[in-house]
């Protein structure tokens, strides 16, 4: 049961296409598995939809949509091929770059996104804590599997983490089986250990 | 028809026009209402006018040849045309262009479990937006145009608007409370 959401802005920016690329790929690994945020999303959009009718249009040439036509045979292009079938979607299609250990029990695998943000996947062995940071800017968490908790609460498969402050609890890995997250974050560095690893391999 | 009426059963019959018989009636008609909006809102978020032409004629080429996957009962005929174009708009700014956007399309997931008391013709959704939209007070519209419409990042509109991220951040949540109030939603 999906019990952590994204706030209504970082949704907002979602459907508006404005959220930098690695946090939108975890925003919409989290919308993927909860109906509640797809309907939440839906909603955004149709608005999106009023806004774009009720836009003053700006002309175009007088050949484009005869341009178009010319072009009609054309097939639609195929989609991203599936590079990491394990992981859901959109995860599934984002390349990814090869497992760094980052102190113990903690492995990252950077991601490749456009923009001002970054992300990858974290693995954290039970037990153990996910690395401190700080939040300069936006950061969202999915859980993919295992679970951790930090001070505001516990968080399973397919719950999404957005801290508004810094936490002063790190996030600690569940015992049972390790915790699978895609993490991403704009603007800041990690500190401690995987800031460390960060710098390691020059992100 | 005039292309300034926002007539979403009409456009929705349009695409689906499309997506039976390939009718280019349908279509030149279609492209004539969302072209230039289309264009018009890529010019609002920044890109220059042959690229803004060029993003809405690559959304409108999407809508020919994705019609088939519109579902009225899922999305209204501004909504769908609204992610295509989005979709459209990320992956141009993407540095390494991919053949197709990495993002989810709604018209292409699978169809999840309808809970019965959420089932609404979505073009009803939109014209009950359109309707709160109209009544929301000007400066809650004004901060959900500038975050759908000119890329501007919350401390933008800021900076813009003079007032503090804390305010717009507020406003955009009222605003989207009473946009969320207009479609009856209880969560």
């Amino acid at each position: 049961m999906i019990a952590h959401h994204p706030s209504e802005t970082t949704l907002l920016a979602y459907a508006a296409g404005t959220l930098p690329e690695a946090l939108a790929i975890v925003a919409a690994t989290h919308i993927g598995g909860c109906h509640l945020c797809r309907h939440r999303l839906e909603a955004l959009e149709a608005v999106g939809g009023v806004l774009l009718d009720s836009l003053p249009p700006a002309a175009l040439s007088d050949d484009a949509l005869d341009r178009l036509l010319a072009r009609a045979d054309e097939a639609a292009p195929a989609p991203p091929p599936v590079l990491n079938a394990g992981l859901p979607p959109p995860l599934d299609r984002v390349p990814l770059g090869r497992w760094w250990p980052i102190g113990l029990g903690a492995r990252w695998r950077p991601l490749q996104a456009e923009g001002a943000a970054w992300g990858g996947l974290v693995l954290v062995q039970p037990g153990r804590a996910l690395p401190r940071h700080g939040h300069d800017g936006l950061e969202l968490t999915c859980v993919l599997k295992g679970a951790f908790s930090d001070g505001s609460g516990r968080y399973g498969p397919g719950d999404l983490s957005e801290p508004q402050d810094d936490h002063d609890l790190p996030p600690v890995a569940e015992l049972g089986e390790p915790c699978l997250c895609v993490i991403a974050s704009e603007g800041m560095r990690l500190r401690g250990l995987l800031g460390w690893g960060q710098r390691m391999i020059g992100l | 028809m005039t292309s300034d009426t926002p007539a979403s059963d009409d456009h929705a019959a349009l695409i689906q026009a499309i997506a039976q018989r390939r009718d280019r009636r349908a279509f030149a008609a279609l492209f004539r209402f969302f072209a230039p909006r289309v264009k018009a809102w890529m010019l609002r978020g920044g890109a220059s006018p042959v690229t803004a032409e060029e993003l809405a004629q690559e959304t409108m080429l999407t809508v020919w040849q994705k019609a088939a996957l519109f579902d009225p009962a899922r999305a209204g005929a501004s909504t769908w045309i609204f992610t295509i174009a989005r979709n459209q708009r990320i992956d141009s700014l993407r540095r390494e262009r991919h053949p197709a956007t990495l993002l989810p399309d709604p018209a292409e997931e699978p169809e999840g479990p309808v809970q019965a008391d959420r089932v609404m013709a979505m073009a009803e959704q939109e014209s009950r937006i359109r309707a709160a939209m109209a009544d929301l007070p000007a400066e809650q519209a004004d901060v959900i145009r500038k975050a759908f419409f000119e890329d501007k990042v919350h401390a933008e509109i800021e900076k813009e608007l003079g007032i503090p991220l804390g305010t717009v951040k507020s406003r955009l949540r009222l605003a989207m409370n009473r946009l969320r109030a207009a479609l009856g939603d209880v969560t």
